[in-house]
């Protein structure tokens, strides 16, 4: 692979990248932080790059990797209250913007792990296979975290499901105090991946 | 000539009731999933969309020429 190659793929691969980011960091300027890190760890090993190898793997496990050393040193946390206004922006109607401010809540307190693989697979439209390779885990193990993830999304915004009778997704609850007591604050996010 | 009509052997009222919450669980589960990836886009969209930042782009311009 030419260098000329090497570089367009990681301008390529840059909005993917701020996804997996803002999942992970749960706050846009730390998001941008990471992806300029990650960049900058790439263009440093490009030379340990394997030519036809998968680019997009080595590219998102060198972020994970930027990520979990950055949390070791710095032990960043984010208010949950920072989630929903600051990380996202949605012109969605009133009603909509509700129930997404509850699931932005709701993947806030997600397990880093979970978070990331949710949003890798159904944004950035990973395969498990893909996905285990991006964050150094076994198939099995990715297809758990994205199933965990999305029950647990499931179960904090519809409720548990009915042992009878269910029917369409119930309207979403506002879990105020599961929201805000407590939060994530001063939770150690390294635990969690 | 008596015609043979086919008919579904009548079910125990209990395994309808389980066959039609399983039903129903599988639309409720295909219409979350399709909330959920709708909702995740608008979201993130927003955000993946925005412009890569000059000096993001300066740097790796530059790590090309080198």
């Amino acid at each position: 692979m030419s260098d000329t190659t090497f570089h367009d793929q990681v301008i390529a691969i840059l909005p993917k990248l701020r996804v997996q980011a803002l999942a992970l960091t749960r706050n846009r300027a730390s998001a941008e932080d990471l992806v300029q890190d990650a960049v900058c760890n790439a263009l440093s090993a490009q030379n340990s790059f394997i030519p036809g190898t998968n680019f997009a793997a080595w590219m998102h496990r060198i972020l994970r990797n930027r990520f979990i050393s950055n949390l070791r040193k710095r032990r960043d946390t984010t208010d949950i209250e920072d989630v929903p206004s600051s990380a996202f922006a949605t012109e969605a109607p009133h009603e909509d913007r509700l129930a997404l401010k509850e699931l932005a809540k709701a993947m806030a307190r997600l397990p880093g792990d979970q978070r990331e693989a949710l949003v890798m697979v159904v944004l950035n439209g990973m395969s498990y296979e893909a996905l285990a390779e991006a964050t150094g885990c076994a198939v099995g193990t990715a297809k758990s975290r994205v199933f965990r993830a999305r029950r647990q999304l499931e179960a904090w915004l519809f409720g548990e499901r009915p042992e009878s009778g269910a029917a369409l997704p119930r309207p979403l609850r506002m879990h105020n105090s599961n929201a805000t007591s407590g939060g994530l604050a001063g939770q150690d996010f390294s635990a969690r991946l | 000539m008596k015609h043979l009509v086919m008919t579904r052997p009548k079910q125990p009222p209990a395994m309808v009731s389980s066959q039609r919450e399983r039903e129903a669980d599988g639309v409720s589960e295909a219409a979350f999933d399709l909330w959920l990836q709708r909702s995740l886009h608008q979201l993130f969209d927003q955000v993946a969309k925005e412009p890569i930042p000059e000096e993001l782009l300066r740097l790796i311009e530059e790590n090309r020429r080198k």
